[in-house]
Order: structure tokens, then C-alpha cells, then sequence
């Protein structure tokens, strides 16, 4: 008994392959696939924005922007919410049982505006694409949907560019 | 599966295991194309390749029997440009949409931030769109091409079976292949790099020791 709860917790001691953990996430995808669609995050973060501005703006407010009934009509019992909700509890879960939960913060201020750029990109982004970079690789091009192929040449030729800026600041 | 709190709950529990399997690992998407590109390391890459050839196999087989639920929606230049500015923000940003949910469940503020913005950026995005309309909007979308509202239309596996009389696990076969040969290219520069790396090594410990 001792052993085997050794056993489980030497899981959360060591680092785990990628290529393993990655392997059971695709493997758990195509039941995903199977029961209501491919794996994806950036539609589950959309309804969360319209919930969280239908919070703050009221309902009214958010009728007059057109995006939020012809695209994404606000509604909490969307699926694909909660596969972000479920990450950030496996991670929690993950993190406080192998004794790495810890509150850290970007030390300078280049880091907050970096992130504060990066993040209003990936957001402008994701909707001007209908997709993200989690359907990219792990629904549409599995699936060999053209938009996965488009997606594939946009998302290398950005991360291409974002490195060079990358470079730049850490050489700078 | 027809009930939403049926779905919600197949969703959560699924992304649970998946914070957990990323949070152990630290797989990062981020890094699986920075890394290649800036660094030469290809970790997080060669995952992702492996992850892709299993799900190309397993989504175009069972598509072959029209079953699976595959994403419907006609695409175009959105997807490029859109992609492209995510590429150049999650690099900026260092995580992707998967790591900045992980990172934020192991109390990372900044990845907390970059959520919110990622959040900002989107309601930004609905009052563009509200006012110009582009990309069109899935009630819109015809499935053909639309050169006006720059889309290419909708096809994958399953229309590619129906086009053309072939089994749609076919054509998921050749791209598995696709992704293979790129991931024994990954492991063939690595080798070289290892014995290039070994070699200095040997120098560098013969000079010492003269």
C-alpha cells in the first residue's frame, strides 16, 4: 500500500516526458473528438468575454455590439469553457502537490508590457482567426481541414517574427 | 452527447487531465516553435509532431466512418493574418492559450495578465468586427469559395473522401508520414548536433590535458 502511494506520488517529484504526456492528451483528444469536438481553448476564453462584459456592461450594452449575438451570444453552459476552467484546476492540483505553487511576478517593467502586448495580440488574433493555436495543431490539421494548413504558415511566421523581436530585446 | 451539463462535465474533466499531464511535463507550445527557431532545441517539438501524427490517424479513421464531431467553418486570409499575430504575441507574451491557463494555475501573475489582456484583445476584436463585419460570420458562411470576403470555403478529410472516392484515413496516413518525416529530420539534426558537440568536447579535453 506504502509502495504504491510512493509510487504515485514519485509523479509529482519528477518531471515528465513530454513526448508521454503528450501522447495521453491525444489519445483523451479523439474520445474528445468523439463525444463533442477536438480540444480548444481560444472559443471557451470568447464566451468568457462576453459573460465577463455582459458582468461589467450589463446586458443592453452588450446588445448593441452586433459580434455578441450574430457570433458569440454569451452563455455560461458552453462547453468549451470549461476545458479552460478544468486545465486550470489540474494545474493547480499539479502544482500543490508537487510543492510548486508559489505566487511569482515579471520582475521588470519590460516584462508587464511585453506580456500586456503579447497577450492583446494573441486575443485580436484568435478571433480574427475563429481559431487558436490549440485547434490549429490539435483539431483542425489532425482533422486536415484547410484552415489548419492556413493556420500552421500564419502561427510560424509569427512566432519567426516574435523571436527576431525576442533576439533583439535579449541581445538589447 | 446532447446534454450541455453532460458536455461541460466530458470538458472539465478532460481539461484537468490535461493541466495536470502539462503542468508535470512543462510542455509548452510556445516553446515548441521558439525554441526550434531561436535556440535549435526541438523538446517541446518533437511532442508536438508525435501528438499530431496520432491525432491525424485516430481523427481521420474514425472520420472515414462519418463519425467524430470535426470543426465546421469556412476559412481564408483570416486565419493567416490571425495566426500571425498570435505567433508574434505568444512568443511576446512567452505562453500560449494551454500555458497561460497552467502557468496561472501555479500562481504565475504574469500569465495571469496576459490572460486578462488576451481577454481585453478579444473585446477589442468584437467592436472591430461589429463594425466591418470581416470575417464573416458562421450564418454567413457558404462552405464554397468567396473570394469578396477573401474565403477559400470548408474541406478536410471527410469532404476529401467524398470528392474523391478514398477513404479519408488515407490521406491521414500520408499526412502522418508528412509529420514523421519532419520529426526523424528533428532527431537527425540533433544527432549531428550531439556528436558536433562531443567532438569540441574531446578537443577541448585533449588541449587540458597537454
Amino acid at each position: 500500500m506504502r509502495k504504491g502511494y510512493d509510487r504515485n506520488m514519485e509523479f509529482f517529484k519528477k518531471t515528465l516526458d513530454p513526448m508521454i504526456a503528450l501522447s495521453a492528451i491525444a489519445i483523451l483528444d479523439i474520445f474528445l473528438f468523439l463525444l463533442v469536438g477536438a480540444w480548444t481553448v481560444g472559443g471557451g476564453e470568447t464566451m468568457m468575454t462576453g459573460l465577463f462584459a455582459q458582468a461589467v456592461l450589463g446586458e443592453e450594452t452588450l446588445a448593441r455590439i452586433p459580434f455578441w449575438s450574430l457570433v458569440f451570444k454569451p452563455d455560461a453552459s458552453y462547453w468549451k469553457i470549461y476545458i479552460s476552467l478544468g486545465m486550470l484546476f489540474g494545474a493547480f492540483v499539479g502544482a500543490v502537490l508537487s510543492k510548486e505553487f508559489y505566487l511569482r511576478y515579471p520582475r521588470r517593467l519590460s516584462e508587464w508590457v511585453l506580456i500586456t502586448i503579447g497577450g492583446l495580440l494573441m486575443g485580436i488574433g484568435i478571433r480574427l482567426a475563429f481559431v487558436c493555436n490549440v485547434s490549429t495543431f490539435f483539431g483542425l490539421t489532425p482533422e486536415m481541414n484547410l484552415g489548419g494548413y492556413l493556420s500552421i504558415s500564419g502561427i510560424i511566421a509569427g512566432a519567426w517574427v516574435g523571436s527576431m523581436i525576442y533576439k533583439k530585446i535579449l541581445e538589447g | 452527447m446532447d446534454s450541455a451539463i453532460g458536455e461541460a462535465l466530458v470538458a472539465f474533466v478532460f481539461g484537468s487531465v490535461v493541466g495536470l499531464l502539462v503542468q508535470r511535463s512543462r510542455f509548452c507550445n510556445t516553446a515548441a516553435l521558439r525554441d526550434a527557431i531561436l535556440f535549435k532545441t526541438y523538446r517541446n517539438t518533437k511532442a508536438l509532431l508525435v501528438a499530431m501524427m496520432i491525432l491525424t490517424i485516430g481523427f481521420t479513421a474514425f472520420m472515414t466512418f462519418g463519425e467524430g464531431n470535426p470543426m465546421h467553418f469556412d476559412v481564408g486570409l483570416n486565419q493567416v493574418i490571425g495566426l500571425f499575430l498570435f505567433g508574434i504575441g505568444m512568443v511576446l507574451a512567452g505562453a500560449c492559450t494551454v500555458s497561460t491557463w497552467v502557468k496561472s494555475g501555479e500562481g504565475n501573475v504574469g500569465a495571469m495578465w496576459a490572460l486578462l489582456f488576451t481577454f481585453i484583445g478579444m473585446f477589442l476584436f468584437s467592436l472591430v468586427w461589429s463594425a466591418n463585419y470581416w470575417p464573416p460570420a458562421s450564418a454567413s458562411m457558404t462552405g464554397q469559395l468567396n473570394l469578396e470576403a477573401l474565403q477559400l470555403g470548408y474541406s478536410n478529410a471527410a469532404t476529401l473522401q467524398e470528392k474523391y472516392g478514398i477513404p479519408a484515413v488515407v490521406f491521414g496516413v500520408v499526412q502522418a508520414l508528412v509529420l514523421y518525416a519532419i520529426y526523424w529530420a528533428i532527431v537527425r539534426k540533433e544527432n549531428a548536433q550531439k556528436i558536433h558537440h562531443d567532438e569540441i568536447a574531446a578537443q577541448h579535453a585533449a588541449a587540458v590535458a597537454e
